[in-house]
């Protein structure tokens, strides 16, 4: 048996109740913090959290070789542990798929993710979100400092007046890029994308940043990409969202949740 | 003043002169005769006294030089001439004959202007002689010939009137049909002839020299040069007085030589392809010395005193102390220390040089052997070629364990110095790699190390390097990404050779317009589609690509990129640098978002499916072979040529040249390992001979996979062939 179980947004608390249960009753359980991390809880707190041993495995050791996860979950039960929710954005699908097709039963327990933390701390509604986007670290692809792609996708949200949610690059891979400095930082903060978009795309362009979703103090602040390029909010992970049209209920929620500037929040009628 | 100030003073007088100005290398198969010539005009210069010339060797600068007798490095050195009333400033540049050291023969007719080709009167043009003059044609460089050693045609041979011009003769038309044959596409004629004064006759050891021009002026003629060459001593002195060697040929590269204002306009378009509309072209063109500044080096050495000290040519503007220049290849800029000259083999600071000259610069400290200096950031002058590349691979190793660092440090100079050298340096193992032209070449190098740094070093056995290409059209293979989400289609095939030697001749490279380059594809043969669909190109491999519209793949193909140079450098068989392929890119499914498909996902699928498709396509390990030749006496013809047919080697021709017998083939370098002192005792010392490098061949079939394991296993690799591919 292979269960796939969020850890959630940020500590040891962020399990569900009945993800933490069958954390507990697992033989053995796997992680991979390559794709995200809880930054309020490291892998000793939480085993001793939650009274297992956690094996953590590299980018290789998932998708190359995941040959000790599967055939340990051939006769155990065993966990795999994600930060946030282990299907979405992190695409674990293809090691489910992989399991299922040798005839290994897998369930999937889910955890609390940033979408939720998106439209949940900001007051932006979660229907009216578009394609997610990730914003990579410049010296990680070739293709200038924002990729065309990431840039397409917000437009063409916003052209169906959609909000779009910008996942922000965490470098944790053991793949270093030719050329790629030595000492760059590991999680790529708001102010510095809302830099990379401002410069490369529209500084005027109204922004929203969460930072640290899911900690007991979250931070969500909301201004032109130009300005919030210029502020610092603390200690990773960080967010960016980028609205489209705001409903007049999303409009007073920035003002309220996100001190955002009156003026800057228009609605659509 | 001493003479040496009062000729700096002279000099610095004449370097805003360009139409004074004469930018020369004189260069010469091994033991022709450069270095005595050298010392010889430098002599008639002033610059070292009379009676020192021919033993002082003061271009052979460096110790091991002098021991060997042999010029490693071009080494330079300016001087004033006097010709028809109009003092004339001499940059002389000194290269190496020996066939290791070919890089800097290449390097330093970047500099100049001018080449005096010498040769030996006696073996006549070899097969040295006509690597450097196509190496002087091709930079765009006039041709002049000296014929040295005629003293020997005179007292060794003892050969009459008719005998001796006879050979001068076909010395002069054997040099002409290799220019003929080099300037084919040229519209001027660089062929020599002793009617225009551009040939010379003399003895560098006897210091006398003859040409059609100063024969009119001092009326002596061969029958007096036989007469007093045969008389002794005295006889010599007489000739060195009246027809002094140095006058004859410095007036030879006065009169003939071209001068910066009359080269640069020829040579500029052959060695850039930045705009030829642009401000810097044209004050290129013009040699203007209020021009930007655009210097490039040629040569990197290493003085004692003054630290890394970067040789080579201004084309424009004027260099002087404090400026900065932007390194080509490098971000930001260097400050310009001091700027000199070379007056025999010493630098001597000045103010500044301007446009036209040939400097030597301190500050530098980006630049390597090649790179373009410039006031502006411009586009970079065309790589200096580098005809042949590394053949062979030595480990150095420190002994103790204190000389660690400055080894490393000795080791990333040397590879600035010469970019012929390669240097690998693992700091996990200490186990440092150099890789050089030849035997000669490596240990030259380990010489230096040893005995001018005092690093005490273990060297390994000397090993051959070897490629790998594709024999075959492969099938469409796929690559697919860890996650499972990104998948590359490709296949392999070989290029065909006329495409490689259009790469290796820099005529068609990623950093010319593309369409120029699709041009200069298309007329080595290349299909006209496939010239528009280049994507890349890495060594003498190319990449196309034939997808149409995918989707993110143009953000991703920088990635993909990677992944084809990685798998090229390290080929699939064993390691060693893919050559000669070609690969096209069919297909590629692509994940939407960024991040899944980043450098962890593209690099090894593309990895994989570039290995997998070479294998597919039979790739086969090449080794690289050299040309023979040996001169040896008829007696010894068998156990010469013996030597080459037991080293896998086949003769090509053997015929009688003068009193020898000349054998003519080739052989794997692995097997001429060792080949001097074998050749020697197996002809008691007879033979001269001589070896150059010929590129790479398929190794046979039957020593493949044990040479593969081999290096495998030198290599620390799975001892086992890599399997066959799943196809598609
Ligand atoms: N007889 C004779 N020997 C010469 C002459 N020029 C050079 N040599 C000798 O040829 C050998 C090689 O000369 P060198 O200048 O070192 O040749 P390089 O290798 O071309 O620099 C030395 O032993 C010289 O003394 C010459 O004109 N006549
Ligand atoms: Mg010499």
């Amino acid at each position: 048996m292979l269960t796939f179980i969020g850890l959630g947004l940020y500590d040891t608390q962020s399990i569900t109740c009945e993800g933490r249960a069958a954390l507990r009753e697992a033989d053995r359980a796997f992680a991979e913090f390559y794709t995200s991390e809880l930054l309020g809880a490291s892998v000793e707190e939480l085993e001793a959290a939650h009274e297992v041993d956690i094996e953590v495995r590299d980018r290789a050791g998932v998708e190359q070789d995941p040959e000790p996860i599967l055939a340990a979950a051939e006769t155990e039960d065993v966990a795999f542990l994600t930060a946030g929710d282990t299907m979405i954005s992190t695409t674990h699908a293809d090691l489910r798929i992989r399991a299922e097709t040798r005839g290994i039963e897998t369930r999937v327990l889910h955890g609390v993710t940033a979408e939720t933390a998106a439209s949940g701390l900001t007051g932006l509604q979660n229907y009216r979100f578009g394609k997610a986007v990730t914003l990579p670290f410049p010296f990680v692809h070739g293709a200038g400092d924002v990729p065309p792609s990431v840039i397409e996708s917000i437009e063409a949200n916003q052209t169906r007046g959609l909000h779009t949610l910008v996942y922000l690059d965490i470098k944790v891979d053991s793949h270093p890029r030719r050329g790629a400095p030595d000492d760059h930082e590991t999680y790529m903060t708001a102010d510095h994308a809302a830099e990379l978009l401002a410069s490369e795309w529209d500084g005027d362009q109204l922004g929203v940043v969460v930072a640290r979703a899911g900690s007991p103090e979250p931070v969500v602040a909301a201004d032109r990409l130009s300005t919030l390029a210029d502020r610092e909010f603390g200690d990773p992970l960080h967010l960016l969202v980028v609205p489209g049209e705001l409903h007049h209920v999303e409009a007073d929620a920035l003002q309220a949740l996100a001190d955002a500037p009156v003026g800057l929040v228009e609605t659509e009628d | 003043m001493g003479r040496r100030k009062q000729i700096v003073q002279e000099c610095e007088r004449l370097m805003d002169k360009p139409e004074n100005i004469r930018n020369i290398a004189i260069a010469a198969h091994v033991d022709h005769g450069k270095t005595t010539l050298s010392d010889n005009l430098l002599a008639g210069a002033g610059m070292i006294s009379n009676e020192t010339a021919g033993q002082q060797l003061a271009m052979d600068t460096k110790e091991d030089e002098q021991e060997r007798g042999i010029t490693i490095d071009a080494a330079n050195v300016s001087m004033t001439h006097e010709y028809e009333d109009t003092n004339h400033l001499i940059n002389l540049i000194d290269t190496p004959g020996h066939v290791d050291f070919g890089g800097d023969v290449t390097r330093a007719m970047r500099a100049v202007d001018g080449a005096l080709v010498v040769v030996d009167a006696v073996e006549g043009a070899m097969p040295q002689t006509e690597t450097v003059l196509r190496q002087a044609l091709r930079e765009g460089v006039k041709p002049a010939l000296f014929i040295n050693k005629v003293d020997r045609l005179i007292n060794e041979l003892q050969e009459g009137p008719e005998e001796m011009q006879k050979r001068l003769l076909d010395v002069i038309s054997d040099v002409n049909d290799l220019i003929r044959g080099m300037t084919e596409e040229k519209d001027y004629d660089w062929t020599v002839s002793v009617e225009d004064g551009t040939v010379g006759f003399g003895s560098a050891l006897y210091k006398w020299g003859v040409s059609m021009p100063s024969m009119q002026r001092t009326g002596i003629d061969f029958g007096d040069i036989m007469e007093l060459e045969r008389s002794g001593e005295e006889g010599r002195d007489e000739l060195q007085e009246r027809t002094p060697l140095s006058d004859v040929v410095l007036d030879m590269v006065a009169e003939h030589f071209p001068n910066p204002v009359d080269a640069q306009p020829r040579r500029i378009p052959t060695v850039w392809r930045g705009d030829d509309e642009s401000e810097v072209a044209e004050s290129m063109r013009l040699v203007d010395e209020d021009g930007e500044v655009v210097f490039m080096s040629t040569d990197i050495s290493m003085d004692p005193h003054a630290g890394e000290i970067a040789t080579g040519r201004l084309f424009s503007g004027t260099i002087e102390k404090g400026q900065e220049l932007y390194v080509s290849g490098t971000a930001g800029k260097n400050r310009i220390q001091s700027v000199g000259i070379f007056m025999g083999g010493e630098r001597e600071e000045v103010e500044k040089v301007p446009a036209g000259n040939i400097a030597a610069v301190t500050g530098l400290k980006d630049a390597i052997a090649g790179s373009t200096v410039s006031s502006i950031e411009m586009t970079p002058f065309e790589s200096i070629e580098h005809i042949s590349e590394p053949v062979i691979t030595k480990s150095v190793e420190a002994k103790t364990m204190d000389d660690l660092p400055k080894l490393i440090k000795t080791l990333q100079q040397v590879a600035k110095e010469d970019p012929t050298i390669r240097v690998e340096i693992n700091e996990d193992t200490g186990e440092h790699l150099i890789s050089g032209q030849g035997e000669l070449h490596l240990e030259v190098i380990t010489h230096r190390i040893r005995d001018n740094q005092g690093i005490d070093v273990h060297t390994g056995e000397p090993i051959v390097v070897f490629r790998e290409q594709p024999q075959e059209k492969s099938r469409e293979v796929e690559g697919v990404s860890p996650n499972n989400h990104n998948k590359f289609y490709i296949t392999a095939e070989p290029l065909s050779q006329d495409i490689v030697d259009a790469i290796k001749l820099g005529e068609a490279s990623m950093d010319m317009p593309e369409l120029e380059r699709r041009e200069a594809l298309q007329e080595a043969g290349m299909d006209k589609d496939d010239s528009q669909n280049v994507e890349h190109m890495f060594k003498t491999n190319i990449l196309l690509d034939e997808t149409k519209g995918i989707q993110h793949l143009n953000e991703t193909m920088e990635l993909v990129i990677e992944g084809l140079e990685d798998a090229l450098e390290d080929g699939p068989l064993a390691a060693e640098p893919v050559q000669g392929a070609l690969f096209r890119l069919h297909d590629a499914k692509l994940h939407e978002d960024t991040i899944h498909r980043g450098p962890a996902q593209v690099i090894p699928a593309t990895r994989d499916a570039i290995h997998r498709s070479l294998i597919d396509a039979e790739v086969r390990l090449l080794e690289p072979i050299q040309d023979v030749r040996i001169d040896v006496p008829s007696e010894y013809m068998g156990n010469a040529s013996g030597e080459i047919q037991g080293r896998r080697g086949r003769v090509d021709d053997m015929y009688q040249e003068g009193d020898l017998m000349v054998i003519e083939g080739i052989a794997p370098v692995e097997e001429m390992i060792g080949f001097s002192s074998d050749i020697r005792s197996a002809t008691e010392g007879r033979a001269s001979w001589n070896t150059e490098n010929a590129g790479f061949r398929v190794l046979v079939d039957n020593l493949q996979t044990e040479q593969i394991m081999e290096i495998r296993e030198r290599k620390g690799m799975k001892l086992e062939l890599p399997p066959s591919v799943d196809y598609i």
